[in-house]
C-alpha cells in the first residue's frame, strides 16, 4: 500500500490538514483506497429501484468487479459476483427481467435467483447432467454481502465489515422517524452526473454548508448559511442540516404528503448526510433522496441520484408535474456543485497544495470524513506492525 | 431433425424464445427411439424450460431424473 503521512489529518480540526494530494491524483492510492476504504466497508452499489420487480437483474461493475444485483421471486435483493463458477463467463450483461434462472450463455449452467446451481447440462457427457465430481451445493454463485437501506443496496465486498445494522446504527437512530417505506418518483426522479473528480471530493462538498452562499445563491435566498448546522458523528457519518426547509406547493395548492408521525422538528428541518464511504442521503418531511457515488477512476465519478417520496400518493400520475419540478430543482443544485468538485480535483495537481487548512467552525463535517478515511488507511498498517 | 425444424430452432435461439425451443427439442427427443440421443434433446428442452420459468421444467426434470441423468 502506498503510504502518505496522515498524522496531520488525524489531528483535531483546528490543527488538522486535509488528505494529501496523492489521495486524489495517484492511481496507486486509488487502488489502495479501493480495498481499505470501499471494499472493507459498506459501500453503496446501486438502488433497489433499478430492479423494481421480482426477477429483475442489473449488472453493475463496481471498481472493476463484475457484480449483479438480483431481486428474487419473494422480493429479496441479493448481490452476486457476475461470474459463472464453471469457466468464468460473465453471466448477466444487460439489465432486464429474468424469468426463473440465471443461465450462463456459454454452457448453460443455470443458477436460481437465490444463487444455487440448479442445472449443469451435459456435464457428465451428452444427456448426462450430473457428474460425481461436480457438487452443485459447492458451486452456487458467489454472494457478496449486501444490505438494503433507504433503497440503497450497500455491499461489503471483503466481507470483513461489522454487521450493517451496527455500522449504520447511529444514523438510523438519528433518523428513526424516517424508517418508513419510500416510493421512487419514476423515470425523471432518477438522473446521473459524470464528473471529473475523485469520489471523495463529492462527499466532502456534500457534507458541508459553507459553500452554499457562493455556489448555490438561489438556494441561499431562502436557506441562509446561518440557518444550517453541522452534523458530525466521528467514525460513522457527517453532514449538514437546515432549519428552514419549505416543501414545494404547486400554484393550485397541491403538495406532497409527509411521512407519518414526524415530530415538529421536521416541519422545517432537513438533513444531508454522507454515509461513509460513498452514499449521500437527504431527508425531508415529504421526500428523501440518495446519491450513490460510483468511483470510476482517481479523477472520475458517476453520481447516481434517486428521489423518493413519503407517500404513495406522490407517485400518482396527477403529481407528475410536481415530481418533475422537484427533480429539476435538485438537478440544478447538484449541477451547480460540479464546477467546485472538478475545480478541487484540478487544484490538487498543484504540488505545493498541502491538503488545505480547515475552518474549525465550518469544515468539521469534511474533516470528520477525512479522519475516517485516514483511519481506514492507517489501521491495516498498524495491525501489520 | 428436419430442415424446417432446424431453421425454426436457429430462429428461436436467436430470439431466446424459450417456449418454442422447449417444444422443438422435446418433440424431437420424443421422436427418437434411442434413450441416449433423446436425453440430449430432453436436456436442451429442460434448460430452456428452466430459463423460461415454464411448468414443463418439472416434467422434463422428472424424465431425466428417472433415467439417472439429473439430480
Amino acid at each position: 500500500m502506498p503510504v502518505t503521512d496522515l498524522s496531520s489529518v488525524l489531528r483535531p480540526v483546528s490543527e488538522a490538514r486535509g488528505l494529501p494530494n496523492a489521495h486524489y491524483i495517484s492511481d496507486d492510492m486509488f487502488a489502495a483506497e479501493r480495498e481499505a476504504v470501499l471494499f472493507d466497508n459498506w459501500a453503496g452499489l446501486t438502488v433497489g429501484a433499478e430492479i423494481p420487480e421480482p426477477g429483475d437483474a442489473a449488472p453493475v461493475s463496481f471498481l472493476g468487479i463484475p457484480l449483479v444485483a438480483v431481486r428474487d421471486r419473494q422480493g429479496v435483493i441479493r448481490v452476486f459476483q457476475n461470474t459463472c463458477r464453471h469457466r468464468g463467463m460473465i453471466l448477466v450483461t444487460e439489465k432486464g427481467r429474468l424469468r426463473n434462472v440465471i443461465r450462463c450463455p456459454y454452457h448453460s449452467w443455470s443458477y436460481a435467483l437465490s444463487g444455487e446451481l440448479k442445472a449443469t447440462p451435459h456435464v457428465g457427457g451428452p444427456g448426462h447432467n450430473t457428474h460425481d465430481n461436480i457438487c452443485r451445493d459447492e458451486l452456487g454463485l458467489i454472494e457478496i454481502r449486501s444490505h438494503v437501506w433507504h433503497d440503497v443496496i450497500f455491499v461489503n465486498v471483503s466481507g470483513t465489515a461489522p454487521p450493517f445494522e451496527e455500522y449504520v446504527a447511529p444514523l438510523k437512530e438519528r433518523w428513526a422517524e424516517f424508517e418508513h417505506p419510500i416510493h421512487h418518483g419514476g423515470a425523471d426522479s432518477s438522473f446521473q452526473f459524470d464528473v471529473a473528480c475523485n469520489w471523495k471530493l463529492a462527499v466532502e462538498n456534500y457534507c458541508e454548508s459553507y459553500h452554499l452562499p457562493w455556489v448555490h445563491p438561489g438556494l441561499n435566498s431562502y436557506s441562509r448559511l446561518e440557518d444550517h448546522y453541522n452534523i458530525e458523528e466521528p467514525g460513522a457519518f457527517s453532514g449538514q442540516g437546515t432549519l428552514v426547509y419549505r416543501p414545494t406547493i404547486s400554484e393550485d395548492g397541491r403538495k406532497f404528503a409527509d411521512f407519518p408521525g414526524l415530530s415538529a422538528k421536521w416541519d422545517t428541518a432537513a438533513e444531508y448526510v454522507a454515509v461513509y464511504p460513498n452514499v449521500l442521503l437527504g431527508v425531508h418531511r415529504d421526500h428523501v433522496f440518495s446519491i450513490v457515488l460510483e468511483p470510476v477512476a482517481k479523477d472520475r465519478t458517476v453520481e447516481h441520484i434517486n428521489i423518493y417520496y413519503a407517500d404513495p400518493s406522490a407517485v400518482a400520475p396527477e403529481m407528475a408535474d410536481m415530481r418533475a419540478t422537484a427533480a429539476r430543482l435538485w438537478h440544478e443544485v447538484f449541477k451547480e456543485d460540479i464546477v467546485v468538485v472538478e475545480g478541487m480535483q484540478a487544484g490538487r495537481m498543484g504540488p505545493y497544495f498541502d491538503g488545505g487548512k480547515f475552518s474549525p467552525a465550518m469544515d468539521g463535517p469534511t474533516h470528520c470524513f477525512h479522519a475516517w478515511v485516514a483511519q481506514r488507511l492507517t489501521e491495516p498498517l498498524l495491525a501489520a506492525e | 431433425m428436419r430442415q424446417s425444424d432446424e431453421a425454426a430452432l436457429i430462429a428461436a435461439h436467436a430470439a431466446r424464445d424459450a417456449p418454442t425451443l422447449v417444444q422443438i427439442y422435446r418433440a424431437h427427443a420424443e421422436s427418437l427411439g434411442d434413450e441416449d440421443a433423446a436425453a440430449f434433446y430432453m436436456t436442451q428442452a429442460y434448460v430452456w424450460a428452466l430459463e423460461g420459468g415454464m411448468p414443463e421444467a418439472r416434467e422434463l426434470h422428472d424424465w431425466l431424473k428417472a433415467r439417472g441423468r439429473e439430480a
